[in-house]
């Protein structure tokens, strides 16, 4: 599952650093280990070349999905937090405040140990994919051989950009080595965005394959690599690694908040899981948008994949989307809730009756959101559900319903968040009123709009509401967004503070909050890389080259729930390890300052302690 | 005991224990694991709740000429291949639908010569037929109709010739394909081969 047949990835890092002793032990274990294991090939595969081998009792499709997966996630996590530390790098260095810079560092010091084990997965997963789909590969590889080319020098590029940058983070501190450190961290990005983008061309190619029959090698390349889904699956991914970056970080704040022992602890934690909260929050609100942007893509590209992916036998797979975007953003909106109520002394009683509001508004969309309408896949299918549409519930859920609650949903929680930055500060400015009226006027008649042409959209051929209604929601949501928060930072730069904001005081529940946000992301990441190669159906590249393995079929639902919940737990705890192993050593040097009656700024905190800390 | 079931308990078990670790645990970190637990295990049990569908490689429909005596043989196939292989039913519906992607198939044996539906399922794009419904403005759809003759459905000319007789039977029409167009399975040619690796 999974795009399996796009990943030889990493194995050229793997030589580098920590990496190569690994290398090495794969490399022995691959070579020596497959006969012991007693790989079955296929019969077919005996007189014209193997195209299959299996991994008896566990499936070789089994086994290929986690690591597939565990690769994937362990990728995003590495390509999503260069992004984070980056940004905070430049938020410290505009706003002059340390703790975001040490926040930055410390983010990236784990670059070192999960770029060594998501290089490691790819090797394991370049080495099972070369044993188990040999003909597949085969085929790949001699499409993409010009490609494999690009990665390894992009690869080579991002291992010595990332060794300077982290290497360099102390040397580089003041002046123009600023710059320059920043300048490093711009090209880290650079080269983990086209290092993610290129295997993105494989495994989109299996999805929508392009194929030259004549031409060069480079152009027979070039022409699978631009397929109809790369670039929405290469922004989108861009995105969801951002959000990913975040919403960890905030995670891993969350337990460090929850064990925390000092109050100095606890204020720290507490500002890096508003970090990552906002990081995450930030990436999750284009998100949606971008994955519209996909399915356009793959409906004209294909409208059986198209329609087997929202209608067909994965339709319930969007309902369980629907639930896990929903709780994301209600655990994100809660989130910023929490912050106004516990951070800002005064303000429970002031905002309460909005925050219900929101919570009820939310509540509703997610209700709408996540219900089912055509999903007949099969005549079984209609029996059970008693009809071809929903009995009860059909009206809400059609498309222009589900496309006016997502896009509602997004403007709750932008509000969420611009009622958060404004809170406890009070505008001076001479323009503060016209400017107020004219955001209520914009968030109004935007949500106006937005159900208009919601409810137009029923009464309307589905072309009219595809290519113009939704895009024009869309607009209109991004259109608030982009005119809301200029306004919002220019009204608050005079603005004075009327209640100093408290870190520390949020409940436990709090960071249990940002920790079920990390598990909803990560599961939905698990939830469309399972819908997406799925959405082939029964071929290994789409139209192309057809899978005839006994693992030809998709498995259903519940099934592919297990693995994702695996491949969920798998990934946290390995996240966990690479955090606990990265730390280790500013434990005991803190230990050591401890006892020595240093200043408690050289604890272990993750991110440089609370601005307190920094001033002092 | 069905794999369902199966799943269904050890997600039970995952949140038991998720719920066990909550309780009777303080150690911070593992009861944030035991929290995690209990997540995954409601979601697995969601998901475990809805309609389990698994998607089955398309059956081979077998054209055991000394079996297809009638047209209402073809016929029979035909309606299968409808709804799997064909994929027909992913996109049209039989019956008006103000959701379908596609134009309603109702009638449509009867509406259109068998020359004209042959010709729409593989030349899709050679003319199209907006009026098709025969009441108010012609509609235009947001789908492309595919070539039914090419991957990836890639039927073969038999099953062309079968779901053309269904069609016709539907619309309560005198089939007009008769089994001795059908050809020995090897002696197709309709179907584009699948592209290999070689």
């Amino acid at each position: 599952m999974l795009n399996h047949g796009g990943h030889p990835r990493r194995i050229a890092s793997t030589g580098q650093g920590r990496g190569s002793w690994l290398a090495g032990l794969l490399v022995f274990l691959a070579f020596a280990g497959a006969p012991l294991l007693g790989l079955a090939q296929d019969a077919a595969g005996q007189a014209g070349g193997v195209a299959y081998r299996d991994l008896p009792a566990v499936g070789s499709r089994n086994i290929v999905w986690v690591i597939a997966q565990l690769h994937l996630l362990l990728a995003g996590f590495v390509l999503g937090v260069p992004i984070f530390a980056w940004i905070c790098e430049i938020v410290g260095w505009k706003t002059g405040e340390k703790r975001y810079d040490k926040l930055a560092k410390e983010f990236t010091k784990l670059l070192t140990s999960s770029y060594a084990t998501t290089a490691l997965f790819g090797g394991i997963l370049l080495f099972m994919l070369i044993g188990f789909y040999p003909k597949l590969m085969s085929y790949l590889a001699d499409i993409f051989f010009p490609s494999f080319v690009v990665y390894c020098i992009l690869f080579l590029l991002e291992t010595a950009t990332l060794y300077l940058y982290w290497y360099g983070w102390d040397a580089m501190q003041e002046g123009g080595k600023k710059k320059l450190h920043l300048i490093l961290g711009f090209f880290l990005n650079v080269f983990a965005f086209f290092i993610m983008i290129v295997p993105n061309s494989w495994a989109t190619f299996q999805a929508s394959p392009v194929v030259l029959a004549e031409g060069s090698d480079m152009a027979r390349a070039w022409a699978a690599t631009w397929n109809p889904t790369w670039w929405p699956v290469n922004i989108h991914r861009l995105i969801a690694n951002v959000v990913l970056g975040g919403y960890i970080c905030g995670a891993y704040a969350g337990i460090r908040y929850l064990s925390a022992k000092t109050a100095e602890e606890r204020e720290h934690y507490d500002w890096m899981g508003y970090v990552g909260n906002f990081i995450g929050v930030f990436g999750l609100l284009p998100l949606p948008f971008a994955g519209y942007w996909l399915m356009r893509e793959i409906y004209q590209y294909n409208q059986q994949m198209g329609i087997t992916l929202m209608g067909g036998f994965l339709s319930w797979l969007f309902i369980l989307q629907a639930m896990l975007i929903g709780v994301l953003f209600l655990g994100s909106n809660y989130y910023f809730w929490m912050g106004i109520t516990h951070r800002i002394p005064g303000s429970e009683a002031k905002y309460r009756k909005p925050i219900m509001s929101m919570l009820v508004i939310l509540l509703l969309c997610l209700g709408v959101w996540m219900t089912p309408h055509s999903l007949v896949a099969s005549l079984e299918e209609a029996r059970k559900m008693g009809g071809t549409h929903h009995p009860l519930l059909g009206v809400f859920g059609v498309m222009s319903a589900k496309m006016t609650v997502a896009n509602l949903m997004i403007l709750v929680t932008f509000m969420s968040f611009i009622m958060y930055w404004r809170a406890g500060k009070e505008e001076t400015a001479g323009w503060a009123k016209v400017a107020k009226a004219i955001m209520s006027g914009v968030l109004g008649v935007a949500a106006i709009v937005v159900i208009v042409l919601g409810v137009w959209g029923y009464f309307v051929p589905a072309i009219i509401r595809i290519n113009y209604f939704s895009v024009a929601q869309v607009l209109i949501v991004l259109f608030v967004m982009l005119t809301i928060t200029p306004l919002t930072a220019l009204l608050l730069r005079s603005a004075k503070t009327t209640t100093e904001m408290v870190w520390g005081k949020m409940p436990p529940r709090a960071g249990y909050a940002l920790v079920l946000n990390a598990v909803m992301v990560i599961l939905l990441m698990t939830l469309m890389g399972y819908a997406r190669s799925s959405s082939r159906v029964h071929w290994h590249i789409y139209g192309v080259m057809r899978d005839s393995s006994q693992y030809a079929f998709s498995p259903a639902l519940g099934y592919a729930a297990a693995f994702m919940s695996l491949c969920t737990f798998l990934f946290c705890m390995l996240v966990a390890f690479i955090f606990w192993v990265a730390t280790m050593g500013d434990k005991a040097k803190a230990g050591e300052s401890g006892g020595k009656g240093k200043l408690p700024g050289a604890m272990p905190a993750m991110a440089g302690g609370s601005q307190q800390l920094d001033e002092k | 005991m069905s794999e369902v079931v199966v799943l269904q308990m050890i997600g039970l078990v995952v949140i038991g224990l998720g719920v066990s670790i909550l309780l009777f645990i303080e150690a911070r970190f593992v009861r944030v694991v035991g929290f995690v637990m209990i997540v995954l295990g409601l979601f697995s049990m969601t998901a475990l709740g809805v309609p389990q569908m698994a998607s089955l490689p398309p059956a081979e429909e077998k054209f055991d000429v000394a079996n297809i005596k009638t047209a209402n043989d073809m016929a029979a196939i035909g309606q299968k291949i409808f709804f799997s292989k064909g994929q027909c039913a992913l996109c049209h519906s039989i019956g008006p639908s103000e959701s379908a992607r596609c134009p309603d198939l109702k009638g449509i044996g009867a509406k259109l010569t068998r020359e004209f539906i042959y010709e729409s399922l593989t030349q899709p794009q050679a003319y199209i037929y907006q009026d098709y419904r025969h009441e108010g403005p012609p509609k235009e759809y947001p789908a492309r109709m595919p070539y039914i003759n090419k991957n990836p459905i890639g039927l073969s000319n038999n099953e062309i010739l079968s779901v053309i007789a269904f069609l016709q039977q539907m619309s309560g029409e005198p089939i007009t394909v008769s089994p001795s167009e059908i050809t020995q399975p090897t002696q197709t040619a309709a179907v584009i081969p699948v592209a290999h690796a070689q």
